[in-house]
């Protein structure tokens, strides 16, 4: 119950702040910028494993992103597939004789780095698996721009993505030490020259649900931590990172899932304990496009490896709640996080047997589980419609009245079965990080050509 | 071809062209402008309404005949100039709107220096490019309707209202263009309609930047074309990677059209 | 027990009632949003060939007049927002052009109108279109408007907005300081939007170069980026010997404007505490091709900042035989990051000039190659990359 109303006075932020963006999304033209010397550079990080059917694409619609300066860096991490190999063929790449590594942060050893002069900005590195925060550091060590950005190798971003959060970024460049942008999914849209032509929903039942959280999660959740500066993740998928900051609290983190958070809850850490006056900013207009898994068993899988980052995540830094050193993040953030993030689904299930429990011993109550159930599901939904109300304030993504009903539709129907198993997933996750299993569990990706021609066809 | 031809000299014969060239001779302007109408299946009082309209504005001088098709209007505007007799196209177009609902008028309008110019081959043309119009919109019928051999430019840009207005200003011109959206179809473009110069923004989609220029000289072409850039990247480094990459000429956005004319002018010849 | 559940009923009328309001406005919100889309649409449509008009006759001697017929309002807003985007596109007279069409339709008084809107978001939107119409006469009142307003991200619309219409230097100048004045250190952004303008640049960045606020000073240096012109270069010597915070700036432009150094002045820039400062001046001297300066490069190969070191080693290899015989010796004798900076761009270079066209860079590549061969061999025996130990260098 209170997890809502915290939600709910977090949402208020998301409207209070809601219109700002509008009209700084709207009144902002970049044209001047992404053209100009003085904005900053960016070093863009792309960690691959196992992506040949999708790297290509995604290569080629980053290198044709709307910034004036700035280099992407692929890292094949230990690929067991072809990924270099079409990497090499398609952009004719050599290994460079003598790359420069310059070391700042702890990773592996490399094998080499690949490059083509006629590609000036795009660098490849090979080396042997690591997992994603290893190569993540590889090619921190690499980069030579001021800023980085990470970004998966199965997400497009909209050509405008970069210039956004760069503008964001220049509007307080000395405090800003993380953005992070809006995740979006690509499932049922058009998708033509590595750029998203038509907006449309999923078709299929899992990624819409997904599209549905994740417009929740997002534009209701994001905006408003980020107001109250206690954002405690910038997403894996598109993130942007001040070099000298990620080096100082020593990179990312190897060995668990959860990397993306981790790196924030750090990063808070440190601006904190040093008492430098920092912000962690969500750009809602900063869009990225990703694939979401679209069957139950590489969905479930995703779930409890984030189930799993986010235990581990809470344990190692437990200290941090309730501590009033750590302001926003302390007394507000981590404690949420816990408590209702974390242990959320035991809540509900000892909750619920305890009602059910209270019930079975005297049945004229049972008027009391239908309220209790209701005031739970109603509350959930509200809040879902608050999103979608900021969605269409703020974006107009979506522009069919039928994708309208159709997310209400969802977003009411998610409380019926896949809320409940996101829980069953978390504490499947739970178990796992106790158990000490530490597998990525199987994540296939289709091509999105293959992709665009379903959504055509469908 | 045969029959076009002797339907050409039909035409010839026919009393209307003659007349509009004897009503020039007379006129003592030096500049007349023209403005032919075409309705097929419009109103049989068409005329009296343009006539109405146009008797309407004051200090206005025109004569009106019936063309060869019917529903058809040549008017000619003695010592207007060709933004005058445009504003009276759209007046007309506007009007007569107004008047009946779902009319569509077709119209392409000149307006000629020297009497000379204006011939009954001339008005013939104009009378057919009506019918080669896709859009309903007004044709303005320049000198380059009449020639043939002209420099084909290709129009690479992502934004609708720069290459509107680009390709209506070279048209202007006298080039022929074609216009493309995005580098891939860009590409495809100067390998099959050969253009002696593209003017190309660098920031595409599909593919873009230094790749893209080195791709257009690494096409299977005989010629490769001239490269004009005209780009919002500012950037000096991208700036001398261009030139040293085979770039003919770079312009920065905002960009003043008059040196545009003057930079392509100098690029093709 | 029986109030809880009164008071939990009533929660879920309210709940009930807020989610019909939410999705009542969300409909509304769509179809009323998909409707102005559509009529949109229908009046670009409808003046198609006014549009075309307009641009076909920019050239022409005559005035632009508005279509003509009697326009709806939103239909006027669809003519005022194409007409912005070509003043947004175009430099000069047409622009010009375009501009006193926007004031002759009557655009820039309804706007100015609307600057004193009760609606914040009205006086926003007024002011973001008076700056795309160029409305000088609107200037006064948006300062004032920047003046009342806290830093948010449409202060820089605003601070846009006034340098795009600003017929005044002084205008300018006000419009910087109260961008400024919050404190926060956005003198990129800043120079970025002072760029706008329709004035003469050069002139009005000289005056901020002079002026006694070391921000003005900043954003004046960091807007001439690049482009340093002789006029300036009595204003930099003077800022070269100033305080730290605009001293990087000024030093980077300074080398820009290709400048004679006395060997005193480089020694001591190149021992400056600050590494882009050093940097810059490593970069400046192979451009200069001071073959004086190679001893200084070869120390500063050591130097803790990568840039320092990759930009020293950059100008040695452009300073002819000796420069590159320098880096071969260093790459061969030397160790830890000076060797790993020296192999980089030996390989570099060769790799670069390999490909050489005239005559004169193929005999500056055939003396480089034959001292690269007696330093390393004929290339089967490449050198050999040793990893330098992690942790060996903490700044990127």
């Amino acid at each position: 119950m209170s997890v809502n109303v915290i939600y709910f006075s977090i949402m208020t932020f998301s409207f209070r702040n809601i219109l700002t963006i509008f009209r700084r999304a709207a009144y902002s033209k970049f044209n001047t910028l992404s053209g100009s010397e003085l904005v900053p550079s960016i070093s863009l990080l792309v960690p691959a494993y196992n992506e040949e059917v999708t790297v290509i694409e995604n290569v080629k619609c980053l290198l044709t992103l709307n910034y004036p300066t700035y280099e992407v860096i692929v890292i094949n991490d230990g690929s067991s597939d072809d990924t270099l190999g079409v990497l090499r063929r398609e952009f004719g790449l050599e290994p460079l004789p003598n790359p420069e590594m310059r070391n700042s942060i702890d990773c592996q050893p490399i094998n080499s780095v690949y490059y083509n002069p006629q590609y000036p900005h795009l660098y490849v590195i090979d080396k042997p698996n690591g997992g994603k925060a290893d190569s993540l550091n590889a090619g921190i060590n690499l980069s030579h721009y001021p800023l980085i950005s990470s970004i998966d190798a199965d997400s497009l971003l909209e050509k405008d993505a970069l210039i956004r959060m760069a503008r964001m970024y220049m509007e307080n460049p000395e405090e800003t030490v993380a953005i992070g942008g809006d995740v979006r999914i690509a499932n049922g849209c058009v998708i033509e020259n590595g750029a998203v032509k038509e907006i449309s929903l999923p078709r299929k039942m899992w990624p819409m649900f997904q599209a549905v959280e994740y417009l929740k999660a997002f534009l209701g959740g994001r905006i408003g931590w980020s107001s109250i500066n206690g954002l405690i993740i910038v997403s894996g998928a598109f993130g942007l990172f001040r070099k000298d900051y990620v080096i100082a609290v020593g990179g990312y983190r190897g060995g668990y899932p959860g990397e993306d958070m981790n790196i924030i809850i750090k990063l808070h850490r440190y601006m904190l304990e040093n008492k430098l006056k920092y912000r962690i900013a969500f750009c809602p207009e900063a869009v990225c496009w990703t694939q979401a898994p679209d069957s139950y068993r590489i969905l479930s899988n995703q779930r409890k490896r984030w189930g799993r980052g986010n235990l581990k995540n809470m344990i190692e830094n437990y200290d941090m709640a309730f501590n009033p050193k750590y302001k926003v993040m302390g007394m507000l953030t981590m404690p949420y996080n816990i408590i209702f993030e974390a242990l959320n689904p035991y809540f509900k299930i000892t909750g619920l047997l305890a009602l059910i429990g209270y019930t079975m011993l005297d049945m004229t109550h049972w008027q009391v589980l239908v309220v209790f159930w209701l005031i739970n599901f109603l509350s959930g939904y509200l809040l879902s419609i608050g999103a979608l109300l900021l969605e269409e304030i703020a974006f107009k993504r979506f522009s069919k009245i039928s994708d309208l009903t159709r997310m209400m539709f969802y977003s009411a129907f998610k409380f019926f079965g896949y809320a409940q198993l996101g829980g069953l997933w978390r504490i499947q996750g739970h178990i796992q990080y106790l158990r000490n299993n530490n597998s990525w569990g199987t994540m296939t990706r289709q091509s999105w050509q293959e992709k665009s021609g379903n959504a055509k066809s469908a | 071809m045969m029959p076009n031809t002797t339907l050409q000299s039909q035409r010839e014969q026919s009393s209307v062209y003659l007349d509009i060239e004897q009503s020039v001779k007379e006129t003592t302007f030096e500049t007349s402008g023209v403005l032919f109408i075409s309705c097929a299946g419009g109103p049989s009082y068409l005329e009296t309404q343009v006539r109405g309209i146009l008797e309407s504005q004051p200090g206005l001088t025109f004569k009106i005949w019936s063309g060869e098709e019917p529903g058809s209007l040549f008017v000619l505007l003695p010592g207007q100039s060709l933004d005058a007799v445009h504003f009276q196209g759209l007046l007309l177009k506007q009007r007569l709107q107004e008047i009946v609902a779902d009319f569509d008028p077709r119209m392409t309008l000149a307006s000629f220096q020297g009497q000379e110019e204006l011939t009954q081959q001339v008005l013939i043309k104009m009378e057919d490019s009506v019918n080669h119009q896709a859009s309903g919109e007004i044709h303005i019928f320049s000198k380059d309707d009449i020639q043939t051999s002209r420099s084909r430019i290709l129009i690479v840009e992502g934004d609708a209202t720069v290459r509107e207005f680009l390709e209506i200003r070279l048209q202007m011109q006298g080039y022929e263009t074609t216009v493309a959206d995005n580098g891939l179809s860009a590409l495809e473009l100067i390998e099959s309609w050969k253009p002696d110069l593209v003017l190309t923004e660098l920031n595409l989609y599909g593919i873009d930047g230094l790749p893209y220029i080195h791709h257009i000289q690494r096409l299977d072409v005989d010629e490769v074309p001239k490269i004009v850039v005209l780009t919002e990247q500012r950037v000096e480094q991208t700036i001398s990677l261009c030139f040293q990459n085979g770039v003919d000429d770079y312009i920065t956005k905002p960009f003043s059209p008059v040196e545009l004319d003057a930079r392509i002018r100098r690029c093709i010849h | 027990m029986d109030s809880h559940l009164t008071v939990a009923i009533y929660f879920i009328y309210i709940c009930l009632g807020l989610i019909g309001a939410g999705m009542l406005l969300l409909f509304w919100f769509r179809i009323r949003a998909l409707g102005i889309a559509k009529k949109t649409q229908m009046y670009l449509q409808k003046h198609q060939n006014y549009f075309i008009f307009v641009q076909t006759h920019l050239n022409g001697a005559a005035e632009l007049q508005l279509p003509p017929g009697k326009l709806t309002k939103l239909e006027r807003r669809v003519i005022q927002q194409k007409l912005i985007e070509w003043i947004e596109q175009f430099k000069g007279d047409l622009r010009d052009k375009l501009v006193k069409l926007c004031h002759d339709a009557g655009f820039v008084r309804d706007d100015i109108k609307l600057l004193d809107s009760l609606f914040y978001g009205r006086r926003i939107s007024a002011a973001y279109r008076l700056g795309g119409m160029r409305a000088a006469e609107a200037v006064p009142r948006m300062l004032l408007m920047m003046e009342k307003q806290k830093y948010s991200p449409l202060t820089i619309v605003i601070a846009r907005a006034i340098a795009k219409s600003a017929e005044r230097g002084d205008q300018l100048k006000e419009m910087l300081h109260h961008l400024l004045r919050h404190g926060k250190p956005i003198h990129n952004m800043a120079a970025d939007i002072v760029m706008e303008t329709g004035l003469d640049a050069s002139r009005l960045l000289l005056k901020l170069l002079e002026d006694e606020n070391p921000d003005f000073v900043k954003v004046a240096l960091v807007a001439m980026w690049g482009q340093a012109v002789p006029e300036v270069v009595p204003a930099l010597d003077r800022l070269v010997g100033a305080e730290e915070d605009v001293r990087a700036e000024a030093v980077k432009l300074y080398l820009s404007s290709n400048p004679v150094l006395k060997d005193e002045t480089i020694a001591e820039l190149m021992a400056n505490p600050d590494s882009e400062i050093r940097a810059e001046v490593a970069k400046t001297l192979g451009n200069m091709h001071a073959a004086g300066s190679i001893p200084l490069l070869r120390t500063a190969l050591k130097d803790q900042n990568w840039r320092v070191r990759n930009n020293s080693a950059e100008s040695l290899a452009k300073l002819g035989d000796t420069g590159f015989e320098v880096l071969c010796q260093v790459a061969k004798h030397g160790s830890g990051i000076e060797r790993e900076t020296a192999l980089h761009h030996i390989e570099k270079t060769m790799l670069e000039e390999s490909e050489h066209q005239k005559l004169d860079q193929m005999v500056a590549y055939n003396k480089k190659k034959l001292l690269y061969e007696r330093y390393f061999g004929v290339s089967e025996s490449k050198p050999v990359r040793q990893v330098a130990a992690v942790g060996g260098d903490y700044t990127a």
